[in-house]
This record gives structure tokens, sequence and C-alpha cells, in this order.
């Protein structure tokens, strides 16, 4: 444990002083709720007490969801998990850049591994201090937004109320999701020796899968028209590869973030439940419960976690 | 029980092999000069010894412990040109390694980069550093965790004869400490200034091993150099070009030749020099440096010069 502690902390350390970490916060923790502030309060300016509040949603309750202390904390959780690709898989690529893929482009792999011989403390080291940036940055995210959030209440009619208890585990669990993302691309980083291509591949390479299967389903389908089909139905797999999507790695990733999201629909008029057949369902993770999605991530996280320690032991370094 | 030990390393790159039944053996608080021409296989072994690459073959014991093991704890490694980390500072750079080592005392960062006289430049980025910063720096970290054993592949890379003069100090008080030091070197005048004993490998094979005046001995029992100069430069050109004689000049000093001839003809070369009217001024047999016996031992392997 000490060996495993000591790189920890050099880690730390040296993320610490490291300008990425300040430009991934600042964007996180400043950019986010301050851009939802300006949103809320044009909204609030332009059709506050307008024909909308005679409508379904008020522009209050909107901006109650939106931009109180819980609405920013929640919108710090699920904002990251909208985008393409996600700020999440963002931050975890550039923290995997830092950590992995910088000791291959500096040359500093001869230089740790002689200053620390255990490669499995320096490999697992690293994922735990890139655990702890992680950490670090969703709480200041959250703190952060709890903080616009309370200045936003001089300005907006908005209270500290919510389900704070909910959204504290949901952070906790998409914090816990992040480490198989980590260990994904800690693998490919270290896997490709390229740091640039490394960074691509996390970005693209799951989705790319995804989106292969998602064409081929579409096309060619699970109809018996080839011999491999028969095969797949005489063996019974017909019913797995339809279920494929449910253990897909980004749906189940972005899970816990995406939750949040379907109260906001809901909030819209449409049911969250109707978009289980449409073309948004996975992006709203319909189908897919918080524990499946636990599961998924565990069995991911192992795998890719087993084939790193491997390699990392293995490689020779160069 | 030897401080550093190779037990018939092998290391292979698909059919190519770097390292060929490497044997080698290092006492404590000795200095070993570790010679071979590029891609020789030095640096390969040093990193096997280093634990960096796994041996295909044989194994390596540090400190009486197989590598990789507890004994890399003890080792200080300087492995081609030293890297660090531009964005820190020089210091910074020294405390991240001493925080992953772990067994570094209070004010040790400090007494390093002292001791490599870089105390001024500690806060400077490493990105900003010179080449001889860099190599001082590199040394003052693989220093830091006041090692037994240090392994060095051609520290003085790059520098420039004061930097080069300041290492070969560095090292000397380093190893007066007692700590044992395999240093490879493609500047065969520095070696010869700091070790006692030359390892030479090529192809990754063990060509020699044992004490510096050894190598240069065994090779003047055969062939002597001898340094002559006459009254007429040319005329003694004349008379060394018909026996047949090849001749060096040095280029600071055109009046004097140097010549290579077997021990046994020395006494007929004079005789007949004198007999063809030259008029000797000087003529002695001259040490051969390291560089001249290393050169000549891979001569013998079929090598051209």
């Amino acid at each position: 444990m000490i060996p495993l502690y000591r790189v920890v902390r050099a880690e730390l350390f040296k993320a610490v002083r490291k300008r990425r970490s300040y430009v991934l916060a600042g964007l996180w923790w400043v950019l986010l709720p301050a851009v939802t502030l300006i949103i809320a309060r044009v909204v609030q300016v332009n059709v506050g007490g307008s024909f909308v509040d005679e409508t379904g949603t008020t522009v209050a309750t909107l901006l109650q969801e939106l931009a109180s202390p819980y609405g920013l904390a929640r919108v710090a959780l699920t904002g990251p998990a909208f985008l393409s690709p996600s700020y999440y898989v963002i931050v975890v690529a550039l923290l995997a850049a830092v950590f992995i893929g910088e000791e291959k482009s500096l040359n500093m792999w001869k230089t740790t591994l002689v200053a620390q011989p255990s490669r499995l403390a320096v490999i697992w080291g690293k994922i735990a201090a890139m655990m702890i940036v992680l950490a670090l940055l969703m709480a200041g995210a959250a703190l952060f937004a709890v903080l616009a959030g309370a200045a936003a209440t001089t300005f907006l009619p908005t209270t500290f109320a919510g389900a704070w208890g909910e959204l504290g585990r949901l952070y906790l669990q998409q914090w816990a999701h992040l480490t198989t993302l980590t260990l994904f691309a800690s693998l490919l980083i270290f896997l490709v020796r390229n740091v640039a291509l490394g960074i691509v591949m996390t970005f693209f390479l799951p989705a790319l899968v995804e989106g292969i299967y998602t064409v081929w389903r579409a096309t060619v389908g699970f109809e018996p028209i080839n011999r491999l089909n028969a095969v797949f139905q005489a063996l019974e797999l017909r019913r797995t590869l339809e279920n494929l999507p449910r253990w897909f790695l980004t749906d189940n990733l972005y899970l816990p973030a995406r939750v949040p999201a379907r109260r906001l629909i809901d909030l819209f008029g449409a049911e969250a439940a109707d978009l289980q057949d449409s073309p948004l369902g996975s992006l709203f993770g319909s189908g897919l419960t918080l524990p499946h999605a636990a599961w998924a991530m565990t069995l991911y996280a192992l795998f890719f976690g087993a084939l790193l320690t491997w390699l990392f032991v293995r490689r020779d370094v160069d | 029980m030897s401080v550093i030990a190779a037990h018939g390393l092998v290391k292979r790159y698909g059919s190519a092999v770097a390292v060929d039944r490497l044997d080698l053996e290092v006492e404590r608080g000795e200095i070993v000069g570790f010679l071979g021409p590029n891609g020789a296989g030095k640096t390969t072994t040093l990193r096997m010894l280093a634990g960096l690459i796994r041996p295909s073959a044989g194994h390596a014991e540090i400190l009486g412990a197989r590598v990789p093991g507890r004994g890399l704890r003890r080792v200080g490694t300087m492995i081609e040109e030293p890297s660090f980390y531009p964005y820190m500072s020089g210091r910074d750079n020294l405390r991240y390694a001493a925080t992953l080592h772990g067994d570094v005392p209070p004010g040790r960062i400090d007494e390093v980069l002292a001791f490599v006289r870089l105390e001024n430049a500690a806060a400077k980025r490493v990105g900003q550093y010179s080449q001889g910063m860099r190599q001082r720096l590199g040394l003052a970290r693989a220093l830091l965790h006041e090692p037994d054993v240090l392994l060095l592949d051609e520290p003085t890379n790059g520098l420039d004869p004061v930097g080069i003069a300041e290492i070969r100090e560095n090292l000397r008080t380093v190893a007066r400490q007692g700590v044992t030091v395999l240093i490879s070197s493609h500047i065969l005048a520095e070696i010869e200034k700091l070790v006692a004993r030359v390892v030479a490998i090529e192809r990754g094979q063990l060509r020699f091993d044992g004490p510096l005046h050894e190598l240069t001995a065994r090779l003047d029992e055969h062939t002597v150099t001898m340094r002559l100069a006459a009254t007429d430069p040319d005329a003694l050109r004349s008379a060394l070009a018909e026996r047949e004689i090849a001749v060096e000049t040095e280029a600071a000093d055109p009046a004097h030749a140097k010549v290579r001839i077997a021990q046994a003809e020395v006494p007929e070369l004079l005789r007949g020099l004198l007999t063809s009217g030259v008029e000797l001024l000087e003529a002695r047999r001259v040490g051969e440096d390291l560089e001249d016996a290393y050169l000549r031992l891979l001569r013998e392997d079929g090598r051209p010069s």
C-alpha cells in the first residue's frame, strides 16, 4: 500500500502543477453555471409574466429547475453528459493524456519506473490519482453551482428546494462510472503509444462500434436471410444480440448524469417513458436502470483494468 | 557478493539479438567503464539491469536481489538523455521523484542541487534549461535517494569540456563515498580518466572485462606505437614509405610521425632509418590511450577502424 500511496501523492503533486487541470476546472466550475444563469436571466426578463405563464409550466418553475442552487448543481452533473463528445470524456481523456500519455511523449517512464519499480503501484496509483482529480472536479462543479445558484436567488425567483440526497447519490454513482472511462482511456492511450490518437479513439471508438451495430441492425437486422443469422437463431442468440444496446458502454456510462434530464422532459409535457422507442431513447437512458448500469460498468472496468495491468506489467520501456 | 551481476543476459528483438549471453559482475565501490560501439547493446544491458526491459533469457541481480525486485530501490540511473516534466521547475521535478521514491530525507533536494551546482536555477522551469543543466539535474535526480548503485548511460553526452569536467568530478566524489558505478560513454578519454576497470561489448557479446591497464598492456605485447621526429620530416616519411609502414601525422604537429609496428621490429627500423641518412631528432615509444586500444580491440575482431 505504501508504494501506491507514494505514487498517488506524486501524481497529485504533478496534476496541481499542470495548467490543464485549472482550465478544465474553470470551464466546469465557472463557465457552465455562468452560461446557465445568463440564459435563465434572459428567459426571466423576456418571457416572465407573459403568456407562457398561462400555459402548463410557468417560467418560475423552469427557473427553479434550471437556475436554483439545486438546479445548477443538477446542470453541473447532467450538462457534461449531453455534449458530443461529452465533457466527461474530454476531461477523462485529457487527464489520461497527462497521467499516462505524457510519460511516453516526454520519455518519463524510465524515470518513473526507476524511482518506483513496483509497476502495479505505478499504474494503479495513477488511476487512483485520476479518480481523485475527477472527484475534486465534480465536487468543485457542484459547489460552484450551489454558490452561483445561491447568488442567483437574489435576482431570480428561486429557492434551495430540491432532492439533494438523490442528486448526491447520482454524483457519486456517475463518479464511480467514470472509473470505467478512466481505465478505458488509459488503456487506449497506453496501447497505441500516441497521445493524440489515444484521445481521438477514446472520444469516438465506443460510439463508432455502437454506431456500426446500429447500422447493421437497421440494414440487415435479424431476419433469417443468411446462414449466419440462421445459426444465431438456432443457438437462440438472437435475443442476446437484440439486447446488446442495453450493454453499450456510452448509454450505461452516462446514465446517472442523464437520469435527472428525464424530469426536465416530463416538465415540458412529454413523458420520458414515451421516448423508449424513439431515436432519443438511448440519449436519456430509457429502458436502463441505475443498478443495471452499475453492473455493466463494473464488468467493463474489470475487463479494461485487467487488460491495462497485464500490458503495463509486461511491456518493455523504450 | 557482487553489487551488480548479469548471468547469461540475452535480449532478442524478433530475430535480432541485442545482447547475447552477457555475464558481468561488479563489486561494491567499483567504477566500471562500459564500452561498446553504437548498437553494441550497452543501453539495452543497462535497461535490463534497471528493470526497464525484461531479458529474453538469463537474469540480472542488484545487491543480491533479482531484477526486477527490491534491489532497484537502491539504484540511481541516468539512461540516455535525462527526461523531465518541462512545465515544472528543477526543484519540483526532484520533489516529484522524491515523493515517488519515498525514502528521501528532508533537505536532500537542496543538497543534491548544491552538489551539481544548480541551486540558483532550481526555481526555473526545466523547459528553459540548457543541455548541460539537464544533464546535471539528471545526475542530481539519480543521487536523490543516496543510492548504493549508479547506472549511467552516456552521462556527459552533449556537454562542453567544462560540463564534462564537472560531471567527472561529481562522479569521483560519489565513488569516494562507496557508491558502485557502471558508466557507459562514447567519450573514451573521459572513461580513461574515471575508471580503473573496463567492460567492452560488441554485437551484444562480451569482448573484454578487466583492468584498464591490462587492456592497453595486452595490446602493447604485440605492437608498439613510436613517435618519430627528424631534421627533414619529408625524408623520414619517404624512408617509412619505402618500408611500407603507415604513418599517422598529428595535424597539430606535422613534424612528428606516429607509427605502429611490431615490437621486435623496432631496432631494425631505427637502424634502417639511420642507414638511409635520416637524422632522427626523436624516437620514443608512446603509451596507447584507451581509444587506440579499444579501436584495435575491435579491429582484431575484423571490424573496420
